[in-house]
């Protein structure tokens, strides 16, 4: 009985330094492909972001955000930025924007406030921005009358007529 | 289309919210389809509980169709 727990053991053991060893690789892939420090960000680091595919938020006004904004950026003025970020996963990063870089730091402080760990704003605003813009609604995933519903839940409209 | 949304109605209670508007006798649907950019019937409009839009779907569709459009809903 004794001969056979040792191997049991030191097979335990390598399994759990097979496990460490997975985990300390993984991380060190995480930090490889780095995304820039959070807080204020530059046109280059933002430009980064963009790239990496990280959750782009306009907080100006529809109007403003219809006149041209970063492709891929959804549009969530900052009034109701609140409603909206619920639905966000905090322990993603967030970058958020506006025209100068005010109203979005106000963005930036509801997030951080709220609990997300990474979050992002481009210091000098879109007036700044010298990267892509885009005026295509297409590229919006809200905006219009796209408002959280007052049941908190999905919702399907259906337009139809009776012919 | 009827029968299949009623059917979709019922299993996912709670899960969706469905918002029906005959465009022609509802001026509220009509401002709606109109600020979603719908300009034929039937279109279904798909949007995630934070009021993004998940997807648009124009014309006659299968339920199944239906279906994987609502499951995709967060």
């Amino acid at each position: 009985m004794h001969r056979t727990k040792t191997p049991l053991r030191t097979r335990w053991r390598l399994i759990a330094a097979a496990v460490v060893t997975a985990a300390v690789l993984m991380l060190a892939a995480g930090c490889s492909s780095s995304l820039p420090a959070a807080g204020n960000v530059s046109n280059s680091d933002a430009q980064a972001l963009v790239d990496k595919g990280v959750r782009i938020v306009d907080v100006r006004t529809v109007a403003e955000f219809e006149g041209g904004h970063i492709p891929g950026a959804e549009n969530v003025p900052l009034d109701q930025f609140e409603a909206s970020m619920g639905s966000w996963d905090p322990a993603k990063p967030v970058f958020v924007y506006c025209a100068t870089g005010s109203r979005s730091v106000e963005a930036m402080r509801i997030l951080s406030a709220a609990g997300f760990s990474t979050v992002y704003n481009l210091t000098s605003g879109i007036v700044a921005w010298d990267g892509e813009v885009t005026t295509d609604p297409t590229a919006v995933a809200s905006g219009g009358p796209a408002t959280p519903s007052a049941s908190g839940l999905p919702v399907m409209y259906e337009f139809y007529t009776d012919w | 289309m009827k029968p299949v949304v009623d059917g979709l109605k019922k299993q996912y209670e709670g899960k969706v919210e469905f918002k029906l508007y005959d465009v022609e006798k509802s001026a509220e649907g009509a401002q709606l389809a109109t600020d979603f950019g719908a300009q034929f019937v039937p279109t279904f409009v798909f949007l995630n509980a934070d009021g993004t839009e998940s997807e648009q779907i124009v014309g006659e569709v299968s339920e199944a169709q239906l279906k994987k459009a609502l499951d995709k809903l967060k």
